[in-house]
């Protein structure tokens, strides 16, 4: 996967290369817009970070430009602005993403993959997921581990399928709020906790492996090993 | 220039003001004199005509009636004579006849027959042979010899010949200079006092201005604390410096929870900040073997609630500068709430704490739907934070005409009385608090957004009572009700037909 990296502070775009390359990117960067401007027409990229605050130009601008260019990679747009700007808005829309800074690695490798889904061409969409010996039906509503059927309630069901479809993989409280209750809060409490801890009361049974796994700091995560 | 500089007062606008304004107030005033003068000249050669006309046919009628004999000459020389005695506006007489009144006849040849006044009589009756006089109508002459015009009133008798009686206009005008000169320094005087009066109100009430001016000028500098003297008149300038001394209030305000706010960031941010620091490096100094995860996890954890802080005192601070964007659309709060409690309720009940919702159903509004959840998180997050052990709290939600009510309100102990008044303050909490203080004030801060109120009681029973009411922001519902009662079964009807 060929990325872009627009980032004109130095050490978050050392830190953010690193850290994509880790996690199996190909990165190229670009500290201000004419550059990236010139990579993204010479080469292709499969996806693209960018900042708003770049020193020559708005970040929305170089979006809008790059369009009009004809790159069609979608772009994760960071910001360091709390509130988001109405253009950004639009630009999420256009199936494009937004992180605004402070933000978890874990969260911008999930979104960029999310990203990459959205843009990849629809697979048919599975109706069971396995992740070691946890299944779920997803056209029956149910899960099972061993065999044996979980007692889930319809919330618990959404939120187990979340942690499914990002088995092996750190998601954020955050992001666990974002998907499986649609809404972009923080709240200062352990809302979220509490329903992962009912949660693996349930799918991690006495004698079982545990699969729901804390990343203290980060969030959480379902082993698929 | 230096004429300039040496009378400022000739470049203010006191100086300038009241310059047009005399030049008005003179036009306006040299017309009326204008007119006034013009009048009293109709009046007066309204009055010498009279006199004329009424003299010359009395003379007429003499001359008719008396006998053509040796007398005749000197009852109409007698009549004449006296009657020049009368003559309007006269100057006492000099000499022992009266120069300004002549009485002249003349047989139908045109010859001099009777004249009575100075000198012949030669030259008046050239000067009446060269311009015909109409009978009755009094007319000028001008009498060779005399620098001032005659005015002459005629009138033919039976036996052919004419009686003139002339009268000087000397007087006349001797009369309308004198009127003119006073009238002239009447108008000066009034354009002068008019000028003096116009500059001295000006300067005085301009004065004010430029009192403002200095005192806004020294607020820059100094302190806002200093405020614009106000004039006791409750006039234009008042109301200028009323207006400043209001936005100097808000600004002043403004500015003191700008420094309030930095101050509690600089303290809420280096407690905090000095915290992280000592985790990380306690974790750089443990020896290579020990484990290092848990003083950095503890780290992020603490920068995570770090961030969390600031975004929450940015929204605030945002949301009272009446700065927070929305993007409005509809939201059903019946649905918001119910995604709400089932977030929460878990960790409610992990306190043992119940949840209890009232709706009466579907409540729609316009509004940011991401504020409001953050909105109803805090107040939330707020229950679940202080209240104790086994308390319900209730969420109650009820539609009305213009928008949505909701309640949350709790059997716990309640607020603390101090800081009951307080609550919507950034930063105000309990003694036993260990948020930000930030919950509440968000509330009130989005809620305001939306035009909505927020009110915050303790109950007769015991308990926390928040009341928010959100503006449906939907189009407003026409104030006559009553008409739309009427229509509505027709609406209702061409709906379904729809």
């Amino acid at each position: 996967m060929r990325l872009l990296l627009v980032e004109d502070e130095t050490d978050i775009q050392s830190f953010l290369r690193r850290s994509l390359e880790d996690a199996g990117y190909e990165v190229e960067a670009a500290s201000d817009g004419k550059t990236a401007e010139r990579l993204a027409v010479d080469s292709v990229f499969d996806i693209l970070i960018v900042d708003l605050g770049l020193p020559d130009q708005d970040g929305i601008t170089l979006i809008l430009r790059l369009r009009q260019l004809g790159v069609k990679a979608p772009v994760l747009i960071l910001s360091a602005r709390r509130s988001v700007d109405d253009r950004v808005r639009g630009l999420e829309q256009g199936g494009d993403d937004y992180l605004t800074k402070p933000f978890a690695l874990a969260e911008l490798l999930a979104r960029l993959r999310n990203l990459l889904k959205r843009n990849s061409p629809a697979s048919a969409e599975a109706t069971r997921l396995r992740v070691m010996d946890l299944e779920l039906d997803l056209l029956r509503r149910e899960a099972s581990r061993g065999g044996q059927l979980l007692q889930l309630t319809q919330q618990e069901f959404v939120l187990l399928e979340y942690l499914c479809r990002n088995a092996g993989r750190v998601v954020t409280r955050s992001m666990i709020l974002d998907r499986v209750w649609g809404m972009r809060i923080q709240p200062d409490t352990n809302v979220v906790d509490v329903h992962i801890y009912r949660l693996r009361g349930k799918v991690d049974g006495t004698g079982q492996q545990p699969m729901i796994r804390t990343m203290r700091g980060v969030g959480y995560v379902l082993t698929d090993r | 220039m230096s004429s300039q500089t040496g009378k400022p007062h000739m470049r203010s606008a006191a100086w300038r003001i009241s310059l047009w304004a005399t030049f008005a107030f003179a036009c306006g005033t040299l017309v009326f004199f204008l007119f006034l003068q013009s009048f009293v000249v109709a009046d007066i050669q309204r009055r010498t005509d009279a006199w004329l006309s009424g003299e010359v046919e009395v003379l007429g009628n003499v001359a008719e009636h008396t006998p053509k004999n040796a007398l005749y000459q000197r009852v109409l020389g007698e009549v004449a004579e006296l009657a020049t005695r009368e003559v309007p506006n006269k100057l006492p007489s000099e000499g022992s006849f009266n120069d300004s009144v002549f009485f002249l006849q003349t047989g139908d040849d045109g010859s001099l027959r009777l004249w009575v006044g100075v000198g012949d009589g030669q030259a008046e009756l050239n000067a009446m042979r060269v311009k015909a006089i109409p009978s009755g109508n009094p007319t000028d002459i001008h009498v060779q010899g005399f620098s001032v015009p005659f005015r002459v009133a005629s009138v033919r008798i039976e036996d052919g010949s004419h009686i003139f009686l002339g009268l000087s206009e000397r007087d006349d005008l001797r009369v309308l200079r004198n009127l003119r000169l006073r009238f002239f320094l009447l108008w000066l005087m009034l354009v002068m006092l008019g000028f003096a009066m116009v500059f001295l109100s000006t300067r005085r009430m301009l004065s004010h201005v430029r009192k403002i001016t200095e005192a806004a000028s020294r607020i820059g500098h100094s302190d806002l604390n200093a405020r614009v003297p106000i004039a006791r008149r409750n006039d234009e300038v008042s109301q200028l410096a009323l207006t400043l001394n209001r936005m100097l209030d808000r600004i002043e305000s403004s500015m003191h929870q700008l420094h309030t706010i930095t101050d509690s960031l600089a303290h809420d941010l280096r407690s905090p900040l000095t915290a992280i620091r000592g985790k990380l490096e306690s974790s750089l100094s443990k020896d290579a073997g020990g484990d290092q995860t848990e003083s950095i996890v503890s780290a992020i954890d603490e920068l995570d609630r770090l961030t969390d802080f600031l975004n929450k005192s940015l929204d605030v601070a945002e949301a009272r500068a009446d700065a927070l964007r929305l993007t409005r659309i509809e939201v059903d709060m019946d649905d918001l709430l119910r995604a709400m409690i089932d977030l929460y309720e878990p960790s409610m009940s992990e306190k043992s704490l119940k949840v209890r919702m009232r709706s009466s159903g579907s409540v729609t509004v316009l509004a940011d739907a991401a504020l409001l959840h953050r909105m109803i998180a805090n107040l939330l997050d707020n229950e679940l934070k202080h209240l104790p052990d086994g308390c319900t709290v209730t969420v109650a939600l009820q539609g009305a005409k213009d928008g949505a009510s909701l309640i949350v309100e709790d059997d716990g102990p309640g607020f603390e009385s101090g800081v009951l008044d307080h609550l919507f303050e950034r930063r105000v909490k309990g003694r036993d608090s260990d948020g930000h203080g930030l919950g509440l004030a968000f509330v009130e801060a989005v809620t305001r957004a939306h035009g909505g109120t927020v009110s915050v009681t303790n109950r007769d029973t015991g308990g926390a009572h928040i009341a928010v009411k959100i503006p449906s922001g939907l189009e407003v519902v026409p104030e006559s009700s009553l008409q739309t009662e009427v229509f509505e079964p027709a609406f209702q009807s061409r709906q379904i037909r729809l």
